[in-house]
């Protein structure tokens, strides 16, 4: 395996040590992921590959690191061609890859993960201490601090990442696919990974930066690979381009980066939470005491690193987790003991984030996941019967009216893609014409166009149904951008309460988000409007 | 019928379309498998395999009773096979269609060996006790799963068992007829034997199952609560999410399957038996199981699965006459034809190139 490693420790320094060629994949939905996409890594050189959602670039990654098998085309470490049938096999080429979604297990320890694969022995017994011993070796040799006996539940998301990307240096790793490291980062934390990098970088690492930041891209990359659509678009000298030139070669087209949007007209609340706690299954609070209010024509966007309380915030104002303590009140009205569907029929609409499990049946067609919250309404019936030639009907309008690109309103969720999905779920809640529409990541892993949509239509409601609208997101962007006042939470509490959206950038809420400020509660409590 | 003509029909996804001519393609292959290795199975007990195998192919319409008697196989089909494809709709895996079958026909017995109620009302009297007793026998691992979370299967096949014992008591003690040389019930009145429609051994419990054939179909896809059993049954999450009441729509639908998969029974017995005589479960529950399958949990093609059955049941029969050949040999026939069907990877390979090729080919005419 030693002479694997070899083909790109040969390489010198500044020279093409990673080439795909002609690269092609197809997946069994008949979707084309990648169409003739060639590209190279020099050593020592940070690449940005970039594009929208669904233009590719995780095919890609998986092609090369052995979890895709493609259609055509030659992967070249060094100038020879290899066959990457595995992630082991990449890994003993020395390519690792960190995923999105961390591959770690929440159980076992740091030196534990390290290890996972490749597990030190004592005859038949496993060497706890040769693990850690190995884990603090490579933690001192690339000065990426890790505490190997920690459990890996008890770290924090940037520290969890650290422990990625040692695992991968552990293993041999030379070159490393970092599939959009800095989502789950806040500020600070993505500046942390930032340095790391350039360390690594100066000693001969390369890497593959999978990112739609551009400002990020901008920063840490030397060159940038731009995909639209499966296809390569170009590369370029990050030098040579600014942001605006890469986001036309994303998107095809130039693209408004902020939103026209009419400042609020809110009126009173819609949504009142009082005292609002709720304890998880493992005995901690998710969230305590939360006091908000949010006002019928009035988008309030809900910031915090993830896990703070929001996604659990989100299922219980939507009926799906119980209320333990504390009052939820939709027009003035108590709703804590409501069903789902008396809620809904209250004018609460809600997008789920996880929206292949609780936002769409993937085996069932558009027009059911579309009627499947208003099928047995009485303008929806002939009869006892289903009034199916109006449903295909008013289903047809709404796909026309979000622009689903799909086969008609008989066709199975499944074969659309993601962006498109989300369009159903928005074609659904939407057209309900919500009093209170509660948001979760409606945005999330969907392309720039479908994002755009989305926004403008909560807009829209916002303004021509007056919706009380909770914005619950991870991008601080979109935050930013759509909505017109902001709440931060942290370890399950509000710590912050910006009135103006538009007054506040990415750093103040980063700071707040991390726990590094709180507001005082005189300031927090402006968030009661009545 | 529209999904077979569906394979014609283009569909503006090809994708779809190479997935609906690979699903057709499995099926068949399942079959010409089936068919073969019992072919090979013949091979070994039998001194003129080739004769043999023609007599398993087209056996059933040799002789006008032999025709008759695929249709007498086949109502009882209708039922379970219905029943089954409700239940298994709305996610509950569950085997207790068996039990609520066998117990139909003993509840229907109770109800049958009383004299001096008109026939106008014996009957119905007859197939509605054993329709609540089923529903009874079908909704109880259903409560369990939806109320503690047990798995639906493991009570239902305990259930099964509890009644299946339960009849053969009844049977075997209140209903039992001393005067009878051998364990059978009393006799039926004659105001409770289901009367055949003209033919000999083809009876009114056909209309009926075809009936409810129609009615499952119309209550799967062209009603409300038929939205809801299919939406628990593709994904419960978002059923909750959606405000659809899980537990109630399970409950119901095992209700209305166990219902069903009674009257079957209850149907078999009266019109074919002059007294209750099974010594055991029939079949008939588990058959409805491989039926749903064939037919994705569609009651639309019910009929023509059941006929499916019901043919190689009476090829087995002709092959027993004719031969040495044990029918168990034919009843291997239909778990490899499941067992195929089921294997959604069977093919794979060929249907991804199939996809991969259609793919190329639009992106080539996109040009």
């Amino acid at each position: 395996m030693a002479d694997r490693k070899d083909l790109i420790e040969r390489v010198p320094f500044g020279e093409t040590v990673l080439s795909m060629e002609h690269i092609t994949k197809i997946y069994d939905n008949g979707f084309i992921a990648n169409n003739d996409v060639s590209f190279e890594v020099k050593k020592g050189e940070i690449l940005g590959l970039v594009g929208e959602n669904g233009a590719g670039k995780t095919t890609l990654m998986k092609v090369l690191f052995g979890q895709q098998t493609p259609e055509q085309g030659t992967i070249r470490l060094g100038g020879e061609e290899v066959h990457i049938t595995s992630p082991l096999d990449a890994l003993s080429y020395g390519v690792g890859m960190v995923h999105q979604h961390f591959m770690l297990i929440d159980s076992l320890t740091v030196a534990e993960n390290m290890i996972l694969g490749a597990e030190p022995g004592k005859g038949i017994l496993f060497d706890v201490k040769e693990a850690e011993r190995q884990t603090r070796e490579v933690s001192e040799k690339y000065d990426l601090k890790v505490d190997p006996t920690m459990l890996v539940k008890d770290l924090s998301v940037g520290y969890k990442q650290r422990v990625e990307i040692l695992k991968m240096l552990l293993r041999g790793a030379r070159i490393l696919l970092l599939d959009e490291p800095t989502a789950v980062l806040t500020p600070q934390e993505t500046k942390e990974l930032f340095a790391q990098l350039k360390k690594l970088k100066e000693q001969g690492f390369s890497f593959v930066f999978i990112s739609h930041k551009l400002n990020e891209v901008k920063e840490i990359c030397d060159r940038i690979s731009v995909l639209r659509l499966g296809k390569m678009v170009g590369s370029a000298n990050i030098g040579d381009v600014t942001e605006a030139d890469i986001s036309r070669m994303m998107v095809g087209r130039d693209v408004a980066l902020s939103i026209d949007k009419k400042k609020a007209q809110p009126g009173v609340p819609v949504l009142k939470v009082r005292d609002l706690s709720h304890v998880n299954k493992f005995g901690k609070f998710a969230f305590k005491d939360l006091n908000f209010d949010v006002r019928a024509g009035e988008i309030l966007g809900v910031a915090g690193v993830e896990g703070n309380g929001q996604a659990e915030l989100a299922e219980t104002l939507t009926g799906l987790e119980e209320v333990q303590t504390g009052h939820i009140y939709v027009n003035e009205d108590l709703v804590d003991d409501l069903s789902i569907r008396s809620l809904r029929e209250a004018g609460v609409s809600m997008v789920h984030e996880d929206r292949m499990t609780y936002g769409l049946s993937k085996d069932q067609s558009i027009s059911e996941n579309i009627f499947s919250d208003r099928y047995y309404k009485k303008e929806y019936l002939k009869g006892p019967s289903l009034d199916l030639k109006q449903i295909s009907q008013r289903s047809k309008e709404l796909i026309g009216e979000f622009s689903v690109k799909c086969d008609g309103p008989k066709a199975h969720i499944s074969t659309l893609s993601g962006g498109n999905m989300q369009k159903v779920v928005a074609a659904r809640e939407f057209s309900a014409l919500p009093q209170l529409l509660v948001a979760a990541h409606p945005t999330r892993g969907i392309d720039v166009g479908a994002t755009e949509m989305i926004r403008k239509k909560i807009i829209a409601l916002r303004d021509e149904e007056n919706t009380a609208v909770l914005l619950f997101s991870a991008d601080l962007n979109e935050l930013l951008t759509v909505s017109d006042s902001i709440i931060v939470m942290c370890e399950g509490e509000i710590v912050a309460y910006f009135p103006e959206a538009s007054a506040v950038d990415e750093q103040t809420l980063g700071e707040y988000m991390l726990g590094l400020k709180r507001m005082s509660d005189e300031e927090i409590g402006g968030v009661l409007h009545g | 019928m529209d999904k077979f003509l569906d394979l014609f029909r283009g569909s503006v996804n090809p994708t779809v379309r190479v997935e609906k001519r690979f699903s057709a393609l499995r099926l068949l292959i399942a079959v010409a498998i089936a068919l073969f290795i019992a072919f090979l199975l013949m091979c070994t007990v039998s001194e003129n395999p080739g004769k043999d195998f023609v007599t398993l192919l087209v056996g059933p319409l040799t002789s006008k009773s032999r025709t008759i008697s695929i249709f007498n196989k086949l109502i009882p089909l209708l039922f379970t096979g219905t029943a089954v494809c409700l239940v298994f709709s709305c996610g509950q895996i569950t085997t207790a269609c068996e039990g609520a079958f066998y117990f139909g026909a003993v509840a229907a017995t109770v109800v049958a060996v009383i004299p001096g109620i008109p026939a106008f009302l014996h009957i119905p009297l007859c197939l509605l006790v054993a329709a609540i007793a089923g529903a009874v026998i079908v909704m109880i691992p259903t409560w369990f799963n939806v109320r503690y979370g047990v798995l639906t299967i493991v009570v239902a096949l305990l259930v099964t068992n509890v009644f299946v014992f339960l009849g053969q008591y009844l049977v075997a003690n209140p209903l039992r007829d001393p005067t009878a040389g051998f364990e059978a019930s009393y006799p039926f009145a004659e105001s409770a034997v289901i009367p055949t429609i003209g033919i000999r051994h083809i009876h009114l419990g056909l209309i009926i199952g075809l009936v409810l054939v129609i009615l499952g179909y119309y209550l799967l896809y062209h009603t409300p609560f038929g939205v809801e059993i299919r939406t628990v049954g593709n994904n419960q999450k978002f059923s909750q999410y959606s405000g659809i009441n899980i537990s109630r729509t399970a409950i119901v639908t095992s209700l209305l399957a166990g219902g069903m998969a009674a009257m079957g029974g209850a149907t078999e017995i009266l019109a074919n038996y002059p007294r209750f005589v099974f010594t055991g479960t029939t079949n008939h529950g588990w058959n409805g199981i491989v039926i749903a399958v064939l037919c994705k949990n569609n009651p639309k093609f019910v009929p023509v699965a059941a006929f499916f059955l019901a043919y190689l049941s009476a090829a087995a029969d002709a092959l027993n006459a004719a031969s040495k050949i044990p029918p168990e040999i034919i009843n291997i026939i239909q778990p490899i034809i499941i067992i195929f069907v089921a294997a959604t990877q069977l093919l794979s390979f060929w249907e991804h190139r199939a996809i991969v090729k259609a793919s190329e080919k639009m992106l080539k005419e996109e040009k």
